[in-house]
């Protein structure tokens, strides 16, 4: 359906219009121009339709049948609801993999979001060489979610790592981190909530967003520090806190990257560090049952929809938006 | 290309003169091009039947395998001489890491486009062999143009699967228990011999940890073809037909074995224990120097050698050495819809029995399978990492008994669960009684 009727509003926007009104061979020329646009429009349609929408929609498919990578296509078997039944009832490690994943978005997203709001409010300021500082804040999250980044992680916090060494300059004896299955997970926290750069700049322009004469109309009502922030900062930054928090929660379900060079692929030590998406990925891949991981594939889509929805519902409690003079 | 073309090149044309929207066309053009690529590549891939009738016929045939430099060097060499010999035939090599191999391979497969001559080994020939990827050599075998007489029976048998030869072994190999001679000569402490108990193991391994600080021995218990040896000595097996070969009692037996040797302290903790389960070569522990011993297969002494200082040997497992097998350390499969079949066939039977080419191969991918070869091999051979690891196994050939069927589909998946089942009693999370029956449950699931 998505391929017919995507295409629409091109053909009643303006051009097309101007084109009909102001010539006099109408047809031929909307249809150049229209075949133009095509064109122009391929290199993302191309992309939308083979990368994103055709594989989509086939995997949906195929988490209804038995596929297995290696079998044609042709000799699929439809086992109906036979995944998601299983996914649901008989799968201990699938539950295991959301379990480990909610558990990581629950603690590093807020924390990741919170570390970055401080690190913006600082940085906030007009000290000077503040720009080298922002700069330095939003590198870590540059390198994203390189492989490069994680193989340093795991270097660091592993038994004899740089961080233990650290620690033991206070007599410290830290633990193998990585390596035990009570810190594993905790260690790609650190690691996903070191790399706060991203919100923290768009926090840092949302700050830079809210009007001076608030603070100074507070300041004059005998305002703190504290109640400002409360106040004013918060309120006006809740739309930036609000799209940080959606965007950032989907990211934290969908940490795969370091996972996986972490485990060599595996979700260990004891599974872990199995994140959903990992888990999704040796279903597939590794053990080749195709079929479930596409249907895996399809529920993760739908909770996080399902997760999306519940933050915009409760969002009008909250979110302030300002344009709105009165609202 | 053709059930693509129609479409597009129809498109054009009902611009002009169609009283349909051409937009709708050019989508559909668009839509039919997307649908039919993956459909068209898999229809090609089906294959027609047969190699090429003229012999002459220019063939470029896609090999792909994994491995370091020194493997692609080798390899290269080897297919240049073919080439050198059959100028028609050319190569398009691709080779990567082990890591990530087998994801690649069904990531081709699936997308219809799989190289027509592949490595595989022992983990995943099951799989690809149930699914009916590989082609069948033994029509091959019989006619003689895939020469196995001179190799040892039960090597090239455990290349079939269901009755079908579904791979050709590209070399042998067999466990081997690699140890740190330079740690125990300082130290004044005797070697490890083959035929040593499982219990003289440990006891051994304790003394080493007592003595030297390195723990003694990588505690395997989480290492499947250790614990497939210690099976085939108390006369189970890993599997049996379609099921498993032991029950929850042989594997807490096993782990319980274990649990003794890391109370002992003959092993490291269990932190190290999961770094050396890594089967990644540069992370075994008597490498790294993390213990004395590991667990790992006799052709890698090579490989191993290459990080380390220290001098290494090596022995069988421990226990009744006949438990262990000549195994396939890896196999050669052609993809069975492949039009060039007949050529890669070919080629299988030169890099197993041409001299200069097995010459030009050494024991990379194992022993060379051809017995005779392997003669002329080892004598050439300099590297004395390599003539220990042919040594041993020349040795065990002595003793080697039958081999065991190769593993069943769904054996990836209860590797990894050994690995788990064995590290959550390692960290102490399950008692071995626990978590061997927590690794039989998931058994069942993965290889239903």
């Amino acid at each position: 359906m998505a391929l017919t009727t995507a295409p629409e509003p091109t053909r009643r926007g303006p051009g097309s219009a101007r084109a009909h009104s102001d010539r006099r061979g109408p047809g031929r020329i909307r249809h150049s121009e229209g075949l133009a646009g095509y064109v122009f429009l391929s290199p993302w349609l191309i992309g939308l339709m083979g990368v994103t929408a055709i594989p989509m929609l086939l995997s949906l498919y195929l988490s209804f049948t038995n596929y297995d990578v290696l079998t044609p296509f042709s000799e699929v078997r439809w086992v109906g609801l036979a995944n998601y039944e299983r996914m649901f009832t008989a799968d201990p490690s699938y539950w295991h993999a959301v379990r480990v994943t909610v558990t990581f978005a629950l603690i590093a997203v807020p924390l990741k979001l919170a570390a970055a709001l401080g690190v913006a409010l600082l940085l906030n300021r007009a000290w000077r060489g503040v720009g080298l500082f922002r700069g330095l804040f939003y590198l870590p999250s540059l390198l994203g979610g390189s492989v490069a980044l994680a193989i340093v992680w795991v270097n660091m916090f592993n038994r004899d790592g740089a961080f233990n060494s650290l620690l033991s300059l206070f007599g410290i004896t830290g633990k193998p981190w990585v390596n035990d299955p009570d810190w594993a997970l905790e260690t790609l926290m650190v690691l996903a909530i070191w790399q706060f750069g991203a919100p923290m700049v768009i926090f840092l322009a949302g700050l830079k967003q809210v009007p001076t004469e608030l603070y100074e109309a507070a300041s004059v009502d005998g305002a703190g520090r504290f109640r400002q922030f409360r106040n004013v900062t918060l309120p006006m930054l809740s739309p930036v806190i609000f799209f940080n928090l959606v965007l950032e929660t989907i990211n934290g379900f969908q940490g795969f990257t370091a996972a996986f060079v972490l485990s060599n692929g595996t979700g260990g030590p004891v599974d872990s560090t199995l994140m959903y998406t990992l888990n999704l990925y040796i279903t597939g891949f590794t053990e080749l049952n195709m079929g479930y991981a596409s249907a895996m594939a399809w529920v993760f889509l739908l909770a996080i929809a399902v997760i999306t929805a519940i933050f915009f519902s409760t969002g009008r409690f909250w979110v302030h938006y300002s344009d709105g003079e009165d609202r | 290309m053709h059930p693509a073309t129609p479409p597009t090149t129809d498109a054009p044309a009902g611009r002009a003169h169609r009283t349909a929207p051409p937009r709708r066309r050019l989508l559909r053009g668009l839509l039919a091009v997307t649908v039919a690529a993956p459909l068209m590549f898999g229809a090609a891939a089906c294959g027609d039947d047969g190699g090429a009738a003229d012999p002459n016929a220019p063939v470029k045939l896609s090999i792909f395998w994994w491995g370091g430099d020194a493997r692609a060097k080798l390899t290269e060499d080897a297919l240049a001489l073919y080439t050198k010999k059959h100028p028609n035939v050319t190569f398009e090599k691709t080779w990567q890491a082990n890591q990530g191999y087998f994801d690649k391979l069904a990531t081709l497969t699936a997308g219809g486009n799989p190289p027509d001559l592949f490595q595989i080994d022992d983990n995943y020939l099951a799989e690809y062999a149930a699914r009916n990827t590989t082609l069948d050599l033994t029509s091959y075998q019989e006619s003689g143009k895939l020469d196995t007489s001179k190799f040892p029976k039960s090597l090239w048998q455990y290349g079939v699967v269901d009755g079908k030869l579904a791979g050709l072994a590209a070399g042998e190999n067999t466990q081997g228990l690699v140890y740190n001679k330079t740690l125990l000569t300082k130290h004044n402490l005797p070697e490890p011999t083959t035929g040593m108990s499982w219990e003289e193991h440990i006891a051994w391994a304790e003394q080493v940890t007592a003595k030297t600080k390195v723990p003694g021995t990588q505690d395997p218990s989480a290492d499947y073809k250790a614990l497939w040896v210690w099976l085939r000595q108390q006369g189970k097996d890993l599997y049996k037909g379609k099921e498993l070969g032991f029950t929850a009692e042989d594997v807490t037996t096993w782990f319980d074995l274990w649990k003794g040797a890391r109370d002992r302290k003959a092993t490291p903790t269990a932190d190290v224990i999961h770094e050396g389960n890594s089967s990644d070569v540069t992370k075994q522990l008597v490498v790294t120097g993390k213990s004395a011993t590991s667990w790992v297969w006799a052709n890698q002494m090579p490989d191993l050698k290459k990080n380390t200082k220290d001098e290494l040997g090596v022995i069988a497992y421990p226990g009744d050495p006949s438990a262990q097998w000549a195994r396939a350390s890896m196999y050669w499969s052609v993809f069975k819809g492949s039009k060039n079949r007949d050529v890669a066939v070919d080629v299988i039977n030169f890099l197993n029995n041409d001299v200069e080419a097995v010459k030009l191969l050494g024991t990379d991918r194992g022993l060379p399978s051809n017995l005779d070869l392997r003669r002329v091999v080892s004598d050439d051979t300099t590297d004395p990492a390599m003539k220990q690891s042919i040594a041993v196994e020349a040795e065990l050939t002595q003793t080697f008994g039958e081999s065991p069927q190769v593993p069943i589909k769904g054996h990836s998946k209860v590797k990894a669960e050994l690995i788990k089942a064995a590290e959550n009693a390692q960290y102490g999370r399950a008692t071995p009684a626990e978590a061997a029956a927590q690794f039989l449950e998931a058994c069942k699931s993965a290889i239903a």
